[in-house]
């Protein structure tokens, strides 16, 4: 279903391209009240049409045609209903006969029917149609420029009667044509009323004024519109501007213009509006950050104040970056997997704007399917590119779209659709997530294994070294735990003296003590095998070892004694403190050597 | 069993760096601090100002590596760039050092790899803070060769703030030195360790990284001879060994095939007089390894005989070998900057170049406490312990430390070399008095054993163990005299010390090294911070608004600037290599307009650029600087350019209406002040006041002739003029205009040279009263 639409969409705009319409000769503008606004660089002219069926059937749509010499200038032409203020469906067309001309054909809300007449407000837009004239000025001197243009409404019906008012920037014109009737008031010339003019009827209109407004031009710029679906849309614009009015002559004095304010026609700043949730606002070109500016935000939008870092005059360029970001749930909006952002296809840059030349490239996440774009007007679209940036392996799609010399009128919203899984947002972490955990394995498993490719040989005694002390630390803390037993026992006997239990538990640790013993022994003849200083350590255990057994034989015979009653109490005490604290300081060493070896 | 097994050889794994887990776990994080530290310390031009590269000789390097990015690295090899030296252009790939590019580059390419798409210049700026890190890194190994691990750490930690170091490495000074020393400090930690090892691994090793050095910095001449020196010492000393004959032929040898494959340095390992002792000492120690075989075979008597005989032939050999293929041309004598380094007032007679250069000058006693603080004093201390107990390596430490202070006392900008070595002694000394007054030494044997224990572990990793058990054992009965009072009084001091240091040490950044010097800030009142970037609006006015391949004259100190922010051509930059091409674009700044436009004509010149400070009273313009153009000029072009014209006959240098005639009617002087006299700054002083020189100006309604103001920055910090085309060329373009038409403006034409004689009688009336004043110089001179 989506994708007949589209087809439908993509068929009506190739028609429109190549629409043919044929001149209705019943037709006629009845009254063209027509005014040319030159008070900035533009020239912006809005005509009134009010027309006529003079024919038997009924009328749907109109055609408005531009003279030729101002058909390369045309930037945008809008209709709109002067009943209800509706705006009309205007599209470029062609007539066979007319090659040279360009027409557009205004379709009319509702059919005009034989004898009625109908009006309809038509806006016209050009650029870089004002010439400078004088084309060279000193930095004192003010700019002059010329408009040349046509006196009559240039349409293919005949007109009945018709008005042109020009707008002039200041009371100071140098000349105009003064073809009657011709009146001049303060801003404004008036010309007419002319009657009965025939279809294509032309005659030349000069007007030559001074106008210091600013004739800034964008000569290219490009916005790139980076959509992220982790909640961020960042925006960037690298824009080249030129001065394009009267190009400064001779020198610049910084002296006089700061002085005497001159340099009118020169550019110190400008203000661009950006949307209202506008953040991070960076403004800055290919040597660093531009310090000159201002911001300031507003209710509805956020207005930066730019100053480039030079003012320009006449013929002067600059190049500048300007980049923010916005929230994407203000512009990005979804359903299941089906997503749509809509967004401005240009940003207001200065009042009265002219881009040259733009290329708008939207780079969509990674993953992006089925991309359709609707826009209001018509623009060229390129082949989709791919993008890398930041832990991607399939690249992102760009969407790249150019349009040629735009104005103000075509800040409008384009429409974007696609379908984007949305597990796929998980793509970019898990693959952290795995590389870290490639690291990690690595690195676990380089420490585990020897990848050595020579047997280092003391290395390995010395790993052997190790491997030995820590038995004999093992055997030895066994040990202790059995002198504690042989403790035990003893005390046991003292309670009961129960001699054939006491001689069957102490054969029993006696054997478990032997073993031990012999496993220490047998270590430390390996130990001296390696030629560790650690076997004399060991050695010294084992002598510490049998002097502690000693006690230990002695505390079993006294008591013994004491059970037997060979001994008495107070002697039996006497040689049980001995012997612990014998025991005691053995001990100590012992534990104290142990832990050094 | 198994289990066991495996757990028993971790732990043999790990201690082969470090004896016990928390041990290396603890050197890891006070490593990884001192890196953050490091790196932290160095960013502060960054906060304050932006991510932008400094200075003037960054410029070039960023322009270098940036072009390396776009083209490949085998154009950046073959780049001969048309925008530097006008006409004579710069063949960059041949006369620069590729290591700092290659460095950067080769990160910008991995991280490309990885699709992290960082911008080479964000690279350039962070280079110097990361390589600072390593740096530190690699003081940390190469003191603990030397000394120990404890020592390490303290040296890593002042080697990561300390501001001498700083002074080179802040984000955004992206020069050779950010990256030479970690390259100078990790040569000399492979060298130490080659030579307490003596296996061909680690020679080789060092030699790579001695590779690495000489790619990167001019500063290599350092390593090759030190480290011959090292060797010659210890044969001097008797410490020959087996050890010392591998290490130092293999990283000879390795080394000299390696630095020969950088085109810049070619073939001077072979060739000049720097590289000579190292091919000297291994000529020396073969010969004496030599012997020693010889000696074998021989009794006592005849070695003797055999010994005396061997040497004077062999140093006769050599003497006459270095003599003779110096005199056929074969090596290249000592050049000028190197007896600069001998005789410091060599630069100012004769390379006035090299002289005018700030960081060329000799060191003064308060910059060496104002880079090092506290370091400086302990220093000392550290040299002193490790001649006490010398070995091997220490000898090393201690030449280092000798001939270090020795060059930094000589230049301000080698005070970089001896800043790791100052670190390196005063941690050991630190470490060493923390070692005995932290020990705590009350009675508990067990306790005391284990330290020992510790100790004696350290202490085999060095020869004459025996020797210095005496002293440890005898120290800590002197010590037990001791009073815990004053044990922790000398630490607290000593701790309030390295705490004022690191306090300084942040000051010092922040206050002297931080600044990008492209983007000045001003503070007002209210602590109100403007931002002066008038350097950044003039480059961009031109990289916008004039020809591509225009031509701009200035003084070099901004031809890398104009480079790589202007992006236009220039005639003469800061690689300083042509002297008189200097010296003529200084001879047209310090001659008057007539004869500079004789001069911008036959350069081709379409701009000229000056830095003028008088407006917001910017000390380092171009009229400070002019003595040194002039002096330049005069070098070259002693019969156009004297100095003496240019100081009033007292002797002095002023731009006031006293100033000398000459100064007052030359270009610079006229291009800095133009329309100057006209401007009044406040109310208090009168127009025309400089505020740099605090005076009122001499001249100050003038115009020019032969140039005009093209564009003036808002603070008139630069000022670029236009060289207006010759007068005759307009009547070419239009020759259908009426013959008098014409003949009336070349009488104007008239007219106005016709002013300029009117000044140019002054000139000849003042000509007698130069040569007055250079008579009296030269009478003075006599006396």
């Amino acid at each position: 279903m989506k994708s007949l639409i589209v087809i439908c969409v993509l068929m009506h705009l190739a028609f429109c391209k190549t629409n043919t319409d044929a001149i209705d000769k019943n037709i006629v503008n009845a009254k063209i009240e027509r005014k040319i606004d030159i008070s900035s660089h533009l020239v912006k002219t809005s005509t009134s049409v009010t027309l006529e069926n003079k024919g038997t059937s009924s009328v749907r749509s109109f055609l408005f045609s531009i003279e030729p010499l101002l058909k390369n200038s045309i930037a945008y032409v809008g209709a709109t209903s002067k009943d209800d203020k509706e705006k009309l469906d205007v599209s470029p067309t062609t007539v066979s006969g007319h090659s040279d001309k360009t027409f557009y054909r205004v379709t009319l809300r509702s059919a005009l029917d034989a004898g009625k007449t109908t009006i309809v407000d038509v806006e016209a837009i050009f650029s870089h149609v004002l010439r400078p004239y004088p084309s060279e000025i000193a930095q004192a001197e003010k700019q002059l420029v010329v408009l040349e243009a046509n006196l009559y409404f240039y349409s293919p019906y005949p007109t009945t009667s018709q008005t042109t008012t020009v707008i002039t920037t200041s009371s100071n014109v140098e000349s105009y044509t003064k073809t009657k009737p011709v009146s001049q008031s303060d801003t404004s010339i008036i010309y007419g009323p002319y009657e009965d003019k025939a279809a294509f009827s032309e005659a030349p209109l000069k007007v030559h004024e001074e106008n210091n407004s600013p004739f800034l031009t964008v000569t290219s710029m490009e916005r790139v519109v980076e959509v992220s679906h982790w909640g961020n849309i960042a925006v960037e614009e690298h824009i080249d501007m030129t001065h394009t009015g009267a190009s400064l002559k001779g020198s610049f004095s910084r002296f006089d213009y700061q002085r005497q304010q001159d340099g009118m026609a020169s550019i110190k700043t400008f203000k661009t509006s950006l949307p209202a949730s506008a953040r991070d606002v960076y403004y800055r070109d290919e040597i660093g950050n531009i310090s000159t500016s201002h911001m300031r935000e507003m209710d509805e939008s956020v207005e930066v104040e730019l100053r480039p870092r030079f003012p320009l005059f006449g013929g002067w360029k600059t190049r500048y970056f300007l980049g923010y970001n916005v929230p994407s749930y203000e512009y990005l909006f979804f359903k299941d997997d089906h997503y749509a952002l809509k967004l401005r296809f240009i940003d207001h840059i200065y009042d009265d704007m002219v881009v040259d030349k733009m290329q708008l490239r939207i780079i969509l996440p990674e993953g992006v399917k089925n991309i359709e774009l609707k826009i209001p007007f018509d623009v060229k679209r390129q082949g989709d590119q791919v993008h890398y940036t930041y832990l991607d392996t399939l690249g992102r799609p760009v969407v790249v779209l150019n349009k040629n010399n735009l104005v103000e009128q075509h800040i409008q919203d384009f429409e974007l659709h696609y379908t984007f899984q949305r597990l796929l947002l998980l793509q970019e972490p898990l693959l952290v997530v795995g590389a870290f955990y490639l690291l990690f394995l690595v690195v676990i498993i380089y420490v585990r294994l020897d990848f050595a490719i020579t047997k280092d040989e003391a290395k390995e005694s010395r790993m052997r070294v190790a491997g030995f002390i820590d038995e004999v630390q093992n055997a030895h803390d066994r040990r202790s735990a059995l002198y504690q037993s042989y403790d035990d026992a003893i005390n046991k006997f003292k309670s009961n003296k129960d001699a054939a239990a006491f001689s069957a538990g102490r054969k029993k640790i006696d054997a478990d003590y032997k073993q031990l013993t012999q496993q220490i022994q047998n270590i430390q003849a390996q130990l001296k095998a390696e030629g560790a200083e650690a076997s004399e350590k060991v050695a010294e255990l084992q002598r510490l070892d049998s002097l502690y057994k000693e006690q230990i034989g002695l505390a079993i015979m006294s008591a013994e004694k004491l059970v037997s009653g060979k001994m008495g109490r107070q002697q039996y005490l006497d040689a049980e403190a001995a012997t612990s604290s014998k025991c005691d300081d053995t001990y100590k060493k012992m534990e104290s050597l142990r832990s050094t070896l | 069993m198994a289990d066991t097994d495996l757990v028993v050889r971790q732990d043999i794994r790990s201690a082969m760096w470090n004896p016990g887990g928390w041990k290396s776990l603890l050197t890891f994080f006070i490593l990884a601090l001192a890196w953050l530290a490091g790196f932290s310390a160095r960013l502060f031009a960054v906060i304050r100002f932006e991510s932008i590269i400094h200075e003037f000789d960054p410029w070039f390097n960023y322009r270098a590596t940036h072009y390396m990015v776009e083209n490949g690295f085998y154009n950046f090899l073959n780049w001969f760039d048309d925008r530097a030296w006008y006409p004579l252009g710069r063949i960059v790939g041949g006369t620069v050092y590729p290591g700092l590019m290659v460095t950067s580059g080769s990160i910008h390419w991995f991280l490309n790899l990885l699709h992290i798409p960082v911008h080479i210049r964000d690279i350039c700026v962070f280079l110097a803070p990361i390589f600072s890190g390593m740096t530190s890194m690699s003081v940390f190994l190469f003191t603990k060769e030397i000394w120990n691990p404890g020592a390490g750490l303290f040296a890593a930690c002042f080697i990561a703030i300390v501001p001498g170091y700083i002074s080179r490495s802040v984000a955004g000074s992206y020069d050779n030195e950010g990256i030479a020393i970690f390259a100078l400090m990790f040569t000399y930690y492979l060298w130490i360790k080659a030579v307490k090892t003596g296996q061909v691994f680690w020679s080789i090793c060092s030699a790579l990284s001695y590779f690495y050095m000489v790619s990167a910095w001019g500063g290599y001449v350092f390593i090759i001879n030190l480290v011959p020196l090292h060797v010659f010492v210890l044969l001097l000393m008797g410490r020959y060994s087996q050890r010392i004959y591998t290490s130092y032929t293999c990283f000879y040898i390795v080394g000299l095939v390696l630095s020969m494959q950088i085109p810049f340095v070619g073939f001077q390992p072979i060739r000049t007089s720097e590289h000579m002792a190292a091919a000297g000492v291994f000529a020396l120690l073969n010969a004496y390894a030599f012997l020693r075989y010889i000696q074998n075979f021989l009794t006592k008597a005849e070695f003797r005989y055999f010994f005396i005989a061997a040497v004077t032939c062999a140093a006769a050999i050599v003497f006459v070998a270095v003599v003779g293929l110096t005199w056929a041309g074969y090596i290249a004598p000592w050049s000028g900057r190197f007896y600069s380094l001998w005789d410091t007032g060599y630069a100012k007679i004769h390379i006035p170049i090299i002289a005018s250069v700030s960081e060329h000058q000799p060191t003064t006693w308060v910059s060496f406490f104002f880079d090092l603080h506290i370091l400086v004093c302990a220093f000392p201390v550290g040299a002193w312990y490790c001649i006490k107990n010398v070995n091997d390596e220490r000898v090393f430490v201690v030449l280092y430390a000798i001939f270090a202070s020795y060059f930094a006392g000589v230049m301000v900008r080698l005070m970089l070399t001896l800043t790791p070595v100052v670190c390196v002694l005063a941690a050991i000394a630190f470490s060493k008095t923390f070692e005995v007054y932290l020990k705590d030494d009350s009675p508990k044997s067990s306790q005391k054993g284990g330290d020992e224990n510790g100790d004696n572990k350290n202490d085999r990793l060095y020869d004459k163990v025996g020797n210095k058990k005496k002293i440890r054992d005898d120290k800590p009965k002197d010590d037990e005299g001791l009073g815990i009072n004053v044990k922790s009084i000398i630490i607290v001091a000593l701790l309030m010390m390295l705490m004022l240091f690191a306090v300084h040490c942040t000051w010092v950044t922040s206050s002297a090294y931080s600044s990008p010097s492209i983007v000045l800030a001003s503070y007002g009142q209210g602590g109100s911070r403007t931002i002066l970037d008038d350097f950044r609006e003039a480059y961009y006015w031109l990289r916008q608004n004039t020809h591509d391949k225009a031509r701009i004259m200035s003084w070099w100190d901004y031809g890398y600037q104009i480079a790589g922010m202007g992006n236009r051509t220039t005639l003469v930059d800061n690689n300083t290599w042509n002297n008189s091409h200097i010296a003529l674009v200084g001879k047209a700044m310090s001659s008057n307009e007539s004869a500079a436009y004789e001069i911008m004509r036959t350069l081709d010149v379409n701009y000229v650029l000056v830095i003028f400070g008088g407006v917001i009273g910017y000390s380092g313009d171009d009229i400070n600087k002019f003595l040194w153009m002039v002096r330049i000029a005069e070098g070259e072009h002693p019969k156009d350019i004297r100095e003496v014209d240019y100081f009033t006959p007292q002797g002095e240098f002023r731009v006031d209406s006293a100033g000398s005639k000459t100064l007052l009617n030359c270009l610079m002087y006229k291009l800095s002040y133009y329309r100057f006299g006209q401007l009044q700054l406040d109310f208090r002083s009168p127009a025309g006041f400089d505020r740099t020189r605090g005076v009122e100006i001499g001249n100050k309604n003038f115009d020019l002739t032969y140039l005009e103001e093209a564009y003036t920055t808002e603070h008139w910090l630069v000022r670029i003029y236009k060289v207006k085309d010759l007068e005759n060329r307009k009547k070419l373009i239009h020759p259908h205009k009426p013959i008098i038409k014409s003949k009336r403006k070349s009488l104007r034409g008239g007219k106005k040279t016709g002013v300029i004689r009117n000044k140019s009688k002054v000139v000849k009336g003042r000509k007698p009263k130069a040569g007055s004043a250079s008579s009296s110089r030269s009478s003075k001179s006599k006396k």
